[in-house]
């Protein structure tokens, strides 16, 4: 219940390291840590998980969680215990157990968008402080991706920091989650592969001198000077000649697919958020042959806006949700198995992120409706064993937290707390954090900070 | 290729992004406030920054119907844009309203997936949709009707119901002319959209907030206060100002309390076997909320009927300050270009307000307005363009070429260009009107977001497959024996033939539909040569092969993609 420890950033003034490495003058922004390789992969839960029955209270707190959520309390019994510690998982969600043991999964409570810090009091008195059309699943998708609270963004934190860092023969941010504002950096663009299956040829292209390839390349000219033209045939060359080197990664089997099975039953994983993550295994695997010394990646599972049937009426275990958390706890689960495979364990960490959490309160249809905070969840050798961060809000309706009647709490811990902990761990300079997270001075000092979710 | 640099394919690119305007439309100066049109003058284009005059009833082709074809480009020639238009106002062809007939859920046996695609899948609504795309006359009412279709979402990936495919979307075709009330109405109403959105069995006490909030953010008057040209009111701290509260949202879902589904037969209530998706909802008063609401400024007293909250909750929102221009601008999106003027935007949604006679909402004078106005007549500046959304293209493509299909083959490769037509991923469609354009710092271009990898290169061969290997007998324009009334696709491939050794002809046709005559003469030149490198002994397989390998060049070609 009380707050977590948190880290005080210093940020070097002016470290005048913009030493032009490149066009576009990138810093040295990626100081070289110790282990070398990291890969951050962002697990976006779209719709709106809700968090609150992701992660559960166990103690004394748990009786005043059912009396508030109506019709989508899980009962205690079901539940999926972590060792020492006071919360417990969704019961679909057994596969992530050994990870907590292992201590490689930790617990953020109540994380969301915040323009500044905010107390319920605040919130009601302070308009210009709260975030832009807060529960609207397209501005808050926005604000996780872009970090800005109260504008829209045309690029996003992975792709600024991609920004920073120094490409290979593909680009180091990759999106299997589509062309989302998350991966789109200021300078770079990311490369955006298919959630399974490869890419397809040209057909009927070969390179050579033909007519035919002449007036394709005369064709392929934007001497108009229309800008989107030049966008559009920009993306055009660029997804051709990315598809050539993508392919030899997509092509056939590979070693680390083994590891995404059922654990219960040793069956083959089929979700497409298992597929996405066994190609992200695979282009961590070519990390050398990309020559990416650092890499990001967005992966994204649907179906989180869960307005109705959520849970079984009867049996608040299963249902929709229940299905959802199933699937994104094996399929992280395997992940970390197919690190482990390769000795990155530590190098990699995955970290889940969602429009908002929902209402406390169920609905008359099994269901809850659009809120605020949320819980989240951290795997990766290197977070520290057992953390639980963050402060699980009072949950009574109408009560400290809620600034409505049906349980939407006021965030405890900022986006760019939680995010931005998983960013310098990954070897973003503290210099180049203001880029990245375009609020950062609010969220590093006067006690605000990114989470102690590493091993120190 | 290095990820960093964006990669121009010329020399010469105007790169003078940062010397834009963020809004400089180009435009201005239109007059179509009142909607009504005499018989101005046809603009006189301006020439493209290459030199090139872009033909302007293509361009109106490309805005207003699935792609030119030279009948659709001679019609309107002949007609005039004010002319053409008032007999597509008129014209009929299309529709969905025989698909609509409801079965229930378990009327297809075990196993049996003919029936199973036939009753409780998007396919023989598309299959309609891609038919009437390619030869319905009524052109007009179907673009309108698939910009709303992708304003008012719902999808086959959330509900499976042919019949209740087929009825949502012939509201859409049936109102494109008509007035926004009636629309909204008539979606808040519709099964279909009841599932999809839950409205359909929320209850007093604990109502879902589901339909309520995505309503008023996407189907009606968007979550920001906008002036009537577009862009967003500030408050004094620089903030955007919300339309509605959470207070709002939830009197508003207390208000749409008490609807359930029609049912299929004579079936109970109860029965969720029977649910007659394509009806509109039928009253629940037990699980009405009776007491009074406050919403948007308006109160709704205790004791009102059903039909009395609903009939409060539309007009709040369609009398709404920000539903013209909101509307407006994901019209203009998506019929003209994603980055209009603020001016051309407020002259469009001044229509909405006023059709001139003191009617608001008059669907017909808001699309007059648009596709009259100045700044659609003339070309779009260098800083315009609208990528052509990947239905579009393929659409475009097949006009172009001349086919005649039942719409299976469009509907099997729309699910692999990432478009495919009622499957929307969610109800924010199948990308935000307001994606940047890569590398851009101010311009829009929505259909940017689908212009992956894996896209690119699908569409890459849809444009191959169709063209150097699409003679008559492909196996994909075969019909489909499990669906009664399928007949293929058969491309009309006599119509170039009859060009035989006539290249510059077929270069001239592919100019027009594909480009609108933007072809530089260095373009012109390497395209014939394409097509001359060809050389066949049988003059008439000769000429289709030309065709075919110039139709290739074009149709893969970035400026196909871009409306200008």
């Amino acid at each position: 219940m009380s707050l977590s420890r948190r880290d005080f950033v210093r940020l070097t003034a002016g470290t005048g390291a913009l030493a032009a490495l490149g066009q576009f003058g990138r810093t040295a922004a990626i100081a070289a840590p110790t282990g070398s390789f990291r890969a951050m992969v962002g697990i976006f839960l779209f719709g709106g998980n809700d968090g609150w029955n992701m992660v559960i209270p166990t103690d004394a707190r748990h009786s005043a969680y059912l009396a508030s959520r109506g019709s989508v309390g899980i009962p205690r019994t079901s539940l999926t215990p972590l060792t020492n510690s006071s919360y417990a998982l969704h019961p679909a969600m057994a596969a992530l157990r050994p990870i907590w043991d292992e201590g490689a999964l930790a617990l953020v409570l109540n994380a969301g968008t915040l323009f500044a810090p905010l107390t319920k009091a605040t919130y009601q008195s302070r308009t210009d402080l709260r975030p832009a059309n807060l529960m609207s699943h397209s501005d808050e998708q926005d604000h996780w991706q872009g970090l800005r609270a109260r504008e829209t963004s045309r690029d996003g934190f992975l792709g600024r920091i991609a920004d920073k860092m120094s490409g290979g023969s593909l680009p180091p941010v990759i999106s299997l989650a589509g062309a989302t504002v998350g991966v789109l950096g200021r300078q770079t663009t990311p490369l955006i592969l298919p959630s399974s299956g490869g890419l397809p040829a040209r057909s009927g292209f070969t390179a050579g001198g033909t007519a035919k390839n002449s007036a394709i390349t005369a064709l392929g000219s934007n001497a108009d000077g229309y800008a989107v033209l030049d966008g559009v045939a920009g993306d055009v060359t660029r997804s051709y000649d990315q598809a050539v080197t993508a392919n030899t990664i997509l092509a056939g089997t590979a070693p680390t697919d083994a590891f995404f099975v059922n654990p219960t039953t040793g069956a083959a994983l089929t979700s497409d958020l298992a597929k996405q993550l066994m190609i992200v295994a695979r282009m961590i695997a070519a990390r050398g042959t990309l020559g990416h010394a650092r890499q990001n990646f967005l992966v994204s599972q649907g179906g989180y806006d869960t307005h109705s049937g959520q849970v079984q009426a009867g049996s608040t275990a299963t249902g929709l949700h229940a299905n959802l958390l199933g699937d994104l706890a094996m399929a992280m689960a395997g992940f970390h198995k197919a690190m482990g495979s390769l000795g990155l364990a530590g190098n990699v960490t995955s970290f889940t992120m969602s429009d908002f959490g929902r209402t406390y309160l169920g609905n008359g249809q099994s269901g809850t409706d659009h809120a605020w905070g949320s819980n989240h969840i951290v795997m990766g050798g290197d977070v520290a064993p057992g953390a639980v961060l963050g402060r699980y809000p009072d949950p009574v309706l109408g009560g400290a937290d809620d600034i409505t009647k049906e349980g939407r709490f006021v965030p405890a811990v900022a986006q760019e707390e939680y995010l931005g902990a998983i960013a310098r761990w990954h070897g973003v300079a503290d210099a180049d954090l203001p880029y990245v997270f375009p609020n950062w001075s609010t969220w590093s000092s006067a006690g605000r900070g990114p989470l102690a979710l590493f091993r120190a | 290729m290095s990820s960093v640099s964006r990669k121009f394919l010329a020399a010469g690119a105007a790169m003078g992004l940062a010397l834009l305007a963020a809004c400089d439309g180009g435009g201005g100066g239109g007059t179509s406030g009142g909607g009504l049109v005499g018989p101005a003058a046809a603009p006189s284009p301006a020439p493209t920054p290459a030199g090139v005059t872009l033909d302007d009833s293509v361009r109106l082709a490309q805005q207003a119907s699935f792609g030119p074809t030279v009948a659709l480009v001679e019609r309107i020639r002949a007609l005039g844009v004010p002319g053409w238009l008032d007999e597509q106002f008129g014209a009929t062809g299309s529709t969905y309203a025989d698909l609509a007939t409801d079965v229930r859920s378990d009327s297809c046996a075990a196993g049996d997936t003919a029936c199973t695609t036939l009753r409780f899948t998007r396919t023989p609504v598309a299959m309609r949709f891609y038919a009437d795309a390619i030869t319905a006359p009524d052109q007009l009412r179907q673009r309108v009707a698939f910009a709303l279709s992708q304003m008012i979402v719902a999808s086959e990936a959330a509900v499976r119901s042919t019949a209740g495919i087929a009825a949502f979307n012939q509201l859409f075709l049936t109102n494109a002319f008509g007035n926004y009330r009636d629309l909204l109405l008539a979606v808040t109403m519709n099964g279909y959209m009841g599932d999809y959105l839950d409205m359909a069995d929320s209850r007093r006490g604990t109502p879902s907030e589901n339909y309520a909030r995505e309503f008023l953010q996407l189907f009606s008057m968007g979550p920001d206060q906008l002036a009537m040209d577009g862009t967003p009111q500030r408050d004094a701290s620089g903030g955007t100002i919300p339309n509605y509260t959470a207070d709002d949202i939830r009197e508003v879902a207390r208000a749409l309390t008490g609807w359930t589904y029609a049912r299929v037969g004579n079936a109970a209530a109860t029965d969720n076997q029977a649910i007659a998706y394509a009806q509109p909802m039928i009253a629940v008063p037990g699980r009405y909320d009776s007491a009074e609401k406050k919403f948007l400024g308006t109160t709704v007293a205790a004791g009102a009927s059903q039909q009395a909250s609903v009939a409060a909750v539309i007009d709040a929102a369609f009398n709404h300050g920000s539903t013209p221009p909101f509307v407006a601008r994901h019209l203009i999106t998506h019929l003209v270009t994603p980055n209009p003027s603020p001016a051309y935007i407020g002259r469009v949604a001044a229509v909405f307000v006023n059709n001139g006679s003191g009617v608001r909402g008059d669907l017909k004078a808001v699309v007059r307005a648009i596709l009259t106005d100045a700044e659609a007549r003339t070309p779009q500046p260098s800083s315009g363009g609208k990528l052509k959304e990947p239905v579009l293209a393929m659409t475009s493509l097949a006009r172009a070429i001349g086919v005649t299909t039942d719409g299976y083959v469009f509907q099997v490769r729309d699910a692999t260009i990432a478009q495919p037509v009622m499957r929307a991923p969610s109800v924010f469609n199948f990308y935000p009107d307001d994606f940047p354009l890569p590398g851009s710092a101010t311009l829009r271009s929505p259909a940017s977001k689908l212009l992956t990898s894996s896209t690119v290169l699908r569409l890459h061969n849809l444009v191959y497959d169709w063209t150097v290997s699409g003679d008559a007998g492909r196996s994909e324009y075969a019909a489909v024996s499990t669906i009664p009334g399928s007949s293929g696709s058969v491309p009309v491939w006599a119509d170039w033939e009859a060009f035989g050794d006539n290249v510059d002809g077929m270069v001239d046709r592919i100019n027009l539909l594909l480009f609108a005559n933007g072809l530089t003469k260095a373009q012109r030149d390497a395209l014939k040569a394409a097509g001359v490198a060809v050389t066949i002994a049988d003059p008439k397989l000769q000429a289709r092969k030309r065709a075919q390998m110039m139709l290739y060049v074009a149709g893969t070609s970035p400026m196909f993609l871009v409306d200008r």
